[in-house]
């Protein structure tokens, strides 16, 4: 396949979901006038601002051509460890900093297994979904634990930088960082190699080992922050916090283009996919669609914007023979 | 002792490595829990075993040709409310129709995914999230809220999963596990005898070759999918013998346990590998360590998600190294026989004769 | 002395006033504009649609001109889905009240201190916020204290006077409700009068039907000399009687805890679940939607002792929440207790109820 058409094929694909998510919006705003409102707009992020956060590395790690089922219970698992922390009287920050260093270990955990030894990273990271949260509930057990300091229910909550609160400031300093690193480094361009051929990546001298091992860890430490700044919104966490996250925010990636067979993706994508989910999401809540019918339509989404094309086209080619036979 | 690796190769006994591996962990909960050498325990684990193994048998189907269905979960739930509903109002419905209905619906709903994935050329993932999604979203609006409950059906139904096949002293061989063995061995058979099998693993080992070999693909994914379908429709059609209330959120989740039952079974999940039998070991590995753990005593209700995510990714790394060291024994040998040329022609001729 | 007696006149017709201000209960005014959102734990379960069949009934009888929505998340996101409506409809001009049975625990708080901010009326209904902080009113289906001392009394009636051991199956570790009414059990059995009743052990299905079945048997199996699993819990209780009857058990061990009549119907009658108890869910959301109109207009104030009329339901009061440690509640009560001679009429209530469903979205 000639690299153009890949390229031809991406711009077509963020072309649409640009085009999808213009509608979107312009119907958002005809139907509410609550849309526009800046409140708003930072509730439409906020709401699921943790699950995004996550999307970002995610992108790299399915590009690379492998999964991580494990982060939704990474992000619970996080979250959990400072709050046990927390509440046996270790100082917050502390208890952060722990907690994100448990993240990192889970990223080391599934990247040796993955990347050294080889094993499927579905069935990996789907024990890590199972024991992750397996060691949150270890942790909290029944029981809700809340009552953090007020800096950091503040800082979950809160503006911070004029009405944007810090997980929101987080996220687009992220998604630059991600972006910058995927497309224009040589960091990337091994994410991007070893997601088509890993045998070709390794003959070429790429150490694929170790940039499988950086993404899982990556994945642990973001997984482990997005859980934390939940807990700081949300004021309290409990086991069973982030649970079943996992498949939206894999979703979200594959609405954006991301080949589920790696190699293949771009990050504009991906920021095109979140606004539209988000957009969507916010403009059924705020028309009272929500429940499996909002789900139904997110389903109906996911599907369509691939189908549509893929039949135009065909479409098309079908056209243009009949055209030729006509000739 | 040569001779064997011009039989067989590593990949056609990793069920061995499977079956070792539970045989592993049959003895280490043996110590644990008292009388757990028992025709209960196996009785048990067979019986809650049985409807993931059906599942697990459609996962396959379409795993090996590069695919997945992760709508499933839904697919059950829906198919296990629609027959429920349909047993509900015709009582004396035959029962072959009733299981007719539940596999017939479900074929239906795995039809649109194959239609999808193969007229429509969207990525297998994305179609069945959607479908995840819409199939349950259909089914809330469908059931209004309604539950189907023991009370509607009738009482061969409710009496079904007491129903023994055939007792062997304690154990007890329940309908719904022959039921679960008979659709591993018949697709099993199909795999390894029909051409249909052999198309299915060439379709997922290289999808463009197979094209350019001239093989019908699309049909051949199509009817994968169909098949998966079929599967989880009779799987929800257990769902509903075996839980009696059905309610909207049936089923939900099982979709993971199938394809985790694949993936520990060694069905490669990126096609063109894996066994019938695999995906029936994969789903006893995890069903005996999630029931011998339930009953494990001084494990608390909260540590135990931590082990048994522990112990299935034990499973799959001793897995991994048992298949390892085979490959490394039979490269070996292989070796020896080229360096003995004595033992070499000794073996072509045992071979040839 | 004629002075200190004039005062004593004062002083008890004043008191005499304040009783009776206490005493009179007030009455909802009828055609206010109230919009209202009643969101259950999640959407397409029976309890909770004939919840929003009494909001539906107490909507109509109060010719609300403003609105009743039923918004609910889905099951497998039940949690964030409730923070996402709530937060939601707080940024929303066109929201007066809303009616919320909680899942997602103290994690509700900091969205509901948002309504709050933006005026809105919150009321919680069959299951509350743990800290009692961020709501007006809890609605609470019985006393939560009671739920011990029913289950207690329902093993006791069950196993005979000599009493056994027994297992509680809940649903997931931090259901606020259940983990509420196991810890009066426990401490109903505390008393002398339930010593013969010994608590095995408590085990957790998640309110999934799979895990509940597995866990029932698993306990069977741990426990030879178990005589009872009591499932606070609808989907636990009829896992664990279907279990006991596919594996013959129902004459060693039975089960009991809180039901629907309609899923417990065959094993009441067969004898594996021979008793078992609930409340009106339907009668939970008309109360549920009388109390949030009145707040919601003004015409009461949450606080405690403040009487009021809900319809047909009666008179409740406002008091606090012996248990929580902030928290206002009224009791609907109270429980109905169903066993062979009486479930067939609540599982089948003649059909008349059945009202058509009233679509709501759109």
């Amino acid at each position: 396949m000639p690299p153009s058409f890949k390229w031809d094929s991406l711009k077509r694909w963020e072309t649409l979901l640009a085009v999808v998510l213009a509608v979107v919006v312009i119907f958002n705003i005809s139907q509410s006038s609550v849309f526009l409102r800046v409140d708003n707009l930072v509730n439409l992020f906020m709401l699921h601002i943790e699950k995004i956060i996550v999307v970002l590395i995610m992108t790299l790690i399915i590009i690379n051509g492998e999964i991580d089922l494990s982060v939704a219970s990474v992000m619970g698992l996080g979250a959990c460890v400072v709050a046990n922390l927390y509440e046996r009287g270790v100082s917050m920050e502390a208890a952060i900093l722990v907690g994100l260093g448990v993240g990192a270990l889970c990223g080391i955990i599934n990247g040796f297994w993955v990347a050294y030894v080889r094993l499927p990273s579905l069935a990996v990271t789907l024990a890590g979904l199972i024991a992750y949260h397996g060691i949150a509930e270890m942790l909290v057990e029944d029981r809700s634990i809340g009552n953090f300091p007020d800096w950091f229910n503040q800082l979950g909550q809160k503006a911070l930088i004029g009405p944007l609160p810090l997980s929101l400031v987080i996220f687009f300093i992220l998604f630059i960082i991600f972006a910058a690193v995927l497309h224009f480094s040589a960091f990337g361009r091994y994410v991007f190699v070893i997601g088509n051929n890993r045998e070709a990546a390794r003959y070429s001298g790429v150490r694929v080992r170790q940039v499988k091992m950086m993404l899982y860890i990556m994945s642990g430490v973001i997984a482990s922050l997005a859980g934390i700044l939940f807990a700081a919104r949300l004021g309290a966490v409990r086991a069973s916090t982030a649970e079943g996250f996992e498949l939206d925010i894999i979703t979200v990636v594959l609405l954006g283009g991301v080949s589920i067979f790696g190699g293949k993706g771009t990050l504009a994508g991906v920021g095109l996919s979140i606004m539209l989910v988000l957009c969507l999401r916010n403009g059924m809540n705020l028309l009272s669609i929500t429940g499996n019918t909002q789900s139904t339509v997110i389903g109906v989404l996911l599907i369509f914007s691939v189908l549509i094309p893929n039949l135009t086209q065909d479409f098309q080619g079908f056209w243009n023979r009949r055209r030729m036979i006509a000739k | 002792m040569y001779r064997i690796r011009h039989y067989i190769r590593p990949e056609q006994i990793r069920e061995f490595s499977l079956i070792f591996i539970i045989m592993l962990a049959v003895l280490f909960f043996g110590t644990q829990i008292d009388g757990y050498y028992s025709a209960r325990t196996f009785n048990r684990i067979a019986a809650s075993v049985a409807i993931i193994t059906v599942l697990a048998a459609g996962q396959t189907l379409v795993i090996l040709t590069r695919n997945i269905d992760l709508s499933i979960g839904s697919i059950v739930g829906f198919a296990s409310y629609f027959a429920g509903q349909q047993l509900s109002a015709n009582q004396d419905m035959h029962p072959l129709i009733a299981v007719g209905i539940a596999i017939g619906f479900g074929a239906l709903l795995g039809s649109v995914n194959g239609l999808l994935v193969v007229y429509g050329r969207v990525p297998s993932i994305i179609v069945t999230l959607g479908t995840l999604a819409i199939y349950r979203g259909v089914l809330v609006d469908y059931a209004q809220a309604k539950t189907i409950t023991t009370d509607m059906m009738p009482t061969w139904l409710v009496d079904l999963p007491r129903v023994n096949l055939f007792t062997v002293g304690e154990i007890e061989i329940r309908v719904m596990v022959g039921v679960a063995v008979l659709v591993v061995i018949a697709f099993q058979l199909c795999l390894t005898y029909l051409l249909l099998g052999r198309r299915l693993y060439a379709i997922g080992s290289n999808p463009d070759a197979a094209r350019v070999a001239g093989l019908p693909a699309r049909r051949i994914v199509l009817l994968a999918y169909i098949l998966c379908g079929a599967l989880a429709g009779l799987g929800g059609f257990m769902f509903l013998v075996r839980f009696g209330t059905i309610t909207v959120s049936a089923g939900v989740g099982l979709e993971l346990s199938a394809v985790a039952a694949a993936v520990v079974g060694g069905v490669n999940i990126f096609g063109g590998a894996g066994t019938m039998f695999g995906a029936l070991f994969g789903a006893v590995v995890i069903g005996t360590l999630e029931q011998s753990l339930l009953r494990m005593p001084n494990v608390s209700e909260f540590v135990r998600d931590a082990l048994l995510g522990l112990f299935i990714l034990l499973a799959v790394a001793s897995d991994a190294v048992i298949l390892q060291q085979l490959r490394s024994l039979w490269a070996r040998w292989a070796r020896e026989a080229r360096e003995t040329p004595a033992a070499h022609s000794e073996k072509e001729s045992g071979h040839a004769s | 002395m004629k002075k200190s007696f004039l005062i004593l006149i004062i002083l008890t017709v004043m008191s005499l006033s304040l009783v009776s201000a206490q005493d009179e209960a007030v009455v909802a005014t009828p055609g206010e504009t109230v919009n209202m959102i009643l969101l259950p734990k999640f959407l397409g379960i029976a309890v909770f649609d004939q919840a929003h069949q009494g909001a539906e009934e107490a909507h109509a009888e109060l010719q609300n001109a403003g609105t009743l929505e039923f918004l609910g998340p889905t099951q497998e996101n039940s949690a964030a889905g409730q923070v996402e409506i709530v937060t939601t409809a707080a940024s929303r001009d066109d929201v007066d009240a809303i009616m919320i049975s909680n899942n997602a625990g103290d994690q509700l708080g900091p969205a509901l201190e948002a309504a709050k901010a933006a005026d809105q009326t919150v009321v919680t209904w069959d299951s509350p916020i743990p800290s009692g902080d961020s709501e007006d009113l809890f609605v609470a289906q019985v006393d939560f204290d009671q739920t011990g001392k029913v289950m207690a009394d329902m093993a006791l009636s069950i196993l005979g006077e000599d009493g056994g051991k027994f297992a509680v199956l809940s649903a997931s570790p931090d259901a606020a409700n259940q983990n509420a009414w196991i810890a009066s059990l426990q401490e109903t059995l505390e008393d002398e009068a339930y010593a013969s009743l010994e608590l095995l052990d408590i085990v957790y299905g998640d309110d999934v039907t799979e895990t509940s079945y597995d866990q029932a048997l698993a306990l069977v199996d741990k426990y030879p000399d178990m005589e009872l699993i009591m499932a606070p819990t609808t989907v636990g209780i009829a896992a664990a009687a279907k279990a006991m009857q596919d594996e013959g058990l129902c004459e060693t061990v039975k089960v009991s805890g809180l039901g629907l009549p309609a899923e417990m119907l065959d094993f009441t009658l067969n004898g594996c679940a021979p008793e078992f108890a609930l409340w009106s869910f339907v009668d939970l959301g008309y109360v549920t939607y009388y109390a949030t109109y009145l707040l919601a207009t003004g015409a009461i104030e949450a606080e405690e002792g403040v009487s009021f009329e809900a319809g047909r339901m009666g008179v409740y009061t406002i008091e606090k929440d012996p248990t929580r440690e902030v928290g206002l509640r009224i009791v609907m009560g109270p429980f109905s207790v169903y066993n062979i001679d009486n479930v067939e009429a609540a599982a089948n209530p003649g059909g008349a109820e059945m009202t058509p469903e009233a679509t709501e979205e759109g």
